[in-house]
């Protein structure tokens, strides 16, 4: 009835790991126009509201953080060594630049000059060591610094992090972002909670998922406006966005389309589409099964009416994409041929393949965003008018992940990291790669990918990344019919908000409210 | 006392001589056992059943890429479910009820919810109570009178209508298009709710079925105490209709009110879940939807000891009243 799943679920998965990047300057983020207009003006409480449950309250810094509302309490009072830009996808944060080796295996981080804690300790090598061989001690520690073994986390100095990667990495930078919390070395595990961070705001309460952040006036990445943060946890985005409407919250992050179009009437609400943040890709096994067959899959695409979809299952609140993902990415391969509705041609490759038309096959999906479902149901159904039968599926989450994730042949997944065509390269394409959602192998894949990953030379990588997107535009097992906004609601009063996708959207530090 | 609550809320109750082979000092303490072992019972299957739903703690809330058997052995899921079950309960008597699959002692996740839902349906309840019984009575003085027939209507569609319809209803008419009252419920620094208008929508919302529930309940067990000789005496002796309510009818009547109203306190906390979750009300519902999702089965048991002993204790207090009340005519 109210979809308590869909509203969140985005948030242990999304901050997997992401790759690619380079050094930027520290001012490169994207925010919204200032609607007041004019210089920021100092002072005033932000009242946030996010989505989490109350089970699922995570503490740690290097935790699987379920809840919205848990990651940006927790990203505004710690520093992660890089964080997401958008002219470059990472830009410094507690690290203010970045250098490797010739043989890319090699990099040195410097930490920003005057970075202290909210105790005034100044941050040492010996802090992010620490912390960094923390986070790859946990469950997920492999997986969010992949090709980075606990022994190659070492101190050069006071000032200087060194990471050594066991292959060549030309994006490993990227790695640092989302993930990378900084606490004091030796923070015993059970002070973990409310030890002291570096970021723009340090905790003054936290108490059942909500808390009261107070501004940090030393901080060392620039000029913070506001007085506090106060956020609330909420568990549906219905109730989040009723408490905007009813002036009980200034800003609804991540409130989703249907919350927009409630909120659209209203004069004194703004909406802030952040393009490019949610794939919600259609998966067809390559390895085996009905299609393997490269002009099966490439048939299927040519079914798929790209701007109904956007229409219809994200409202428009959304853009068509082409079957490469990582839309976001600086480097995104935009002049490659749009893929647009083709039944005919479609029909003449499944012919051509000889792919059984008397068979109903299954779409498997889940609930576990909004839009995922409604997708499934949409491209089924503009699948039959080429004679393709195929019905949905529904599974629980945790069904799905056990039985059809990285295994069905045609399923429903969905990704919130969408600033880099590299991380799912990696992640999700290469051959072998852990979370190899459609079983691709490809040589000519590999070789592009490997390509980018070590060479230095950025015009030589530009090639190659141009290369690599051409093929997996070409034949990999994503449909990726298009792309979600991330959506947050505001008051007219509040002022340069972050537009960019995925976590982009906790950066906070930049805004200002209009009296 | 085979029957449950529900089984004779809506029925007379049966007559005759009931405990009869208990003396009577220990029936208090027989009904508390019988009521703590079918409250350890529905704990044990409330484990067991998580336990058979697809997918489990380590999957619902692990990321994507890490390894699952690393985070199933941490979570200690690749113990057997009756390893599990037992090291859960040895924990119960020290009041332990065992740790998140995220980490967190599972008595800090509902130290503010539980007494939150407590407060809210304590509320509506009292609500409820006052509401029914002035109703039901005030019906059941002029049977079939204009007052009686709009009662009647009126408590058979509030039963009717779902928790949802009635606070999205309420959330409506006094909050977003009037701004009376706050469409939400927020917390302050030490967990307490900011302001008590926060809590009139979602206690309406939960009483208002409840209201409708029990007054037909009130109002049936007034009518079947009238139509016995002693009420008709009375009737006939000449006394006021409301004395006769009052002293002669309403006492017969009470022990079918009382287990209506148990019922009720199970049926509202049920209601909690979705009314809390619609309020963004930090009660145990909210804790315990995220729970199931996530497989969390610490969480939803321990949720599930704190309401079902919420339960059981109603449950028991209205065993109580009917045994006293029956036991007294015997």
């Amino acid at each position: 009835m109210l979809g308590r799943r869909e509203l969140i679920g985005v948030g242990g998965v999304a901050t997997a790991v992401l790759l690619a990047g380079c050094t930027g300057d520290a001012n490169d983020g994207a925010t919204s126009p200032q609607p007041g207009g004019g210089e920021p003006q100092k002072g005033g409480i932000l009242r946030v509201g996010a989505l989490g449950r109350a089970s699922a309250v995570t503490r740690d810094p290097h935790g699987t953080q379920g809840n919205e509302s848990d990651y940006l309490i927790l990203a505004l009072v710690h520093d992660t060594l890089t964080v997401p830009g958008a002219i470059h996808n990472t830009v410094p944060r507690l690290a203010s630049d970045w250098t490797s080796s010739e043989d890319l295996r090699t990099w040195h981080f410097t930490i920003s000059e005057g970075a202290t804690f909210h105790d005034g300790t100044p941050v040492t090598a010996e802090d992010v060591v620490w912390s960094l061989r923390r986070l790859r001690d946990t469950p997920a520690g492999a997986a969010r610094l992949p090709g980075i073994t606990r022994e190659n986390i070492t101190a050069d100095g006071e000032r200087t992090v060194v990471l050594v990667s066991d292959y060549p990495n030309a994006e490993l930078p990227l790695l640092t972002r989302l993930t990378t919390f900084v606490l004091r070395k030796d923070t015993p595990e059970d002070q973990i909670a409310s030890a002291p961070g570096t970021g723009p705001f340090r905790l003054d309460w936290f108490r059942d998922g909500n808390a009261r952040l107070l501004r940090n006036d030393d901080w060392y990445g620039g000029e913070v406006h506001l007085d506090s943060i106060e956020v609330t946890m909420f568990e549906t985005a219905q109730a989040m966005t009723n408490a905007l409407l009813a002036g009980q919250i200034d800003l609804a992050s991540n409130a989703g389309a249907v919350a927009a179009r409630t909120a659209e009437a209203r004069q004194d609400i703004r909406v802030i589409r952040r393009p490019d943040d949610m794939a919600m890709p259609v998966v067809m096994r390559t390895a085996d099964g009905p299609f393997a067959d490269p002009r099966v899959r490439e048939a299927l695409k040519l079914v798929v009416d790209r701007e109904a979809m956007v229409e219809q299952v994200l409202s428009g609140y959304g853009s068509v994409a082409n079957d490469v993902l990582g839309t976001a990415d600086p480097n995104y391969a935009a002049d490659i041929r749009q893929r647009t509705r083709d039944l005919e041609r479609a029909g003449e490759l499944l012919a051509e393949s000889g792919f059984d038309l008397s068979r109903t096959y299954q779409l498997v999906t889940t609930e576990d965003i909004a839009g995922l479902a409604e997708a499934a149901t949409l491209f089924v159904n503009q699948a039959r008018e080429a004679d393709i039968r195929i019905e949905v599926v529904t599974q629980e989450s945790g069904a799905f992940y056990e039985s059809t994730w990285l295994q069905g042949d045609l399923y429903m997944t969905y990704w919130g990291t969408n600033d880099s065509v590299l991380f799912y390269a990696s992640k999700t394409m290469i051959t072998g790669s852990g979370q190899n959602e459609s079983g691709w192998s490809d040589e000519e894949f590999d070789a592009a990918y490997y390509r980018v990953m070590d060479t230095a030379d950025e015009a030589e990588r530009a090639t190659a990344l141009r290369d690599l997107q051409e093929i997996e535009h070409e034949r990999s097992g994503y449909l990726l019919w298009g792309m979600a906004d991330g959506i947050d609601l505001a008051t007219d009063k509040v002022n340069a908000l972050p537009e960019l996708p995925g976590y982009g959207r906790v950066q906070l530090e930049g805004v200002w409210l209009s009296r | 006392m085979s029957e449950t609550a529900a089984d004779t809320a809506s029925a007379p109750l049966p007559s005759g001589p009931r405990l009869s082979t208990l003396t009577r000092p220990l029936r208090p303490l027989a009904l508390l056992l019988r009521r703590a072992a079918i409250l350890l019972l529905l704990l044990v299957a409330v484990f067991l059943a998580v336990d058979l739903l697809p997918g489990d703690a380590a999957t619902a809330t692990g990321e994507r890429g890490e390894s699952v058997e690393e985070r199933r052995r941490l979570l200690g899921l690749d113990q057997p479910v009756w390893q599990r079950l037992w090291e859960w309960l040895s924990g119960l008597p020290h009041g332990d009820l065992g740790t998140s699959a995220r980490g967190e002692p599972v008595t800090d996740l509902l130290a503010t919810p539980f007494p939150n839902t407590l407060l809210l349906s304590g509320l509506a309840l009292a609500l409820t109570v006052a509401v029914a019984l002035v109703l039901g009575c005030r019906a059941a003085l002029r049977r079939g009178g204009p007052f009686d027939r709009v009662v009647s209507l009126t408590s058979t569609m509030a039963i009717a209508l779902p928790e949802f319809v009635i606070s999205v209803g309420l959330l409506l008419t006094l909050s977003l298009w009037t701004g009376w009252l706050p469409a939400t419920t927020m917390t302050g620094a030490d967990g307490s709710i900011t302001s008590w208008s926060m809590l009139v929508m979602p206690v309406l919302a939960l009483a208002i079925p409840q209201i409708g529930w029990n007054t037909r309940i009130v109002r049936a067990a007034l009518a079947d105490q009238a139509a016995l000789p002693h009420v008709a005496a009375a009737h006939l002796d000449g006394l006021a209709p409301t004395r006769v309510l009052l002293r002669h009818t309403l006492p017969g009547a009470l022990p079918t009110i009382a287990t209506g109203l148990a019922t009720s306190t199970g049926m509202l906390l049920g209601g909690a879940v979705v009314v809390e979750s619609l309020f963004n009300y930090p009660g145990v519902g909210t804790v315990l939807s995220g729970a199931i999702a996530n497989r969390d089965t610490p969480v939803i048991v321990g949720a599930a000891a704190c309401t079902g002993a919420a339960v059981t204790l109603v449950i028991l207090l209205a065993d109580l009243t009917r045994a006293r009340a029956v036991g007294g005519r015997s």
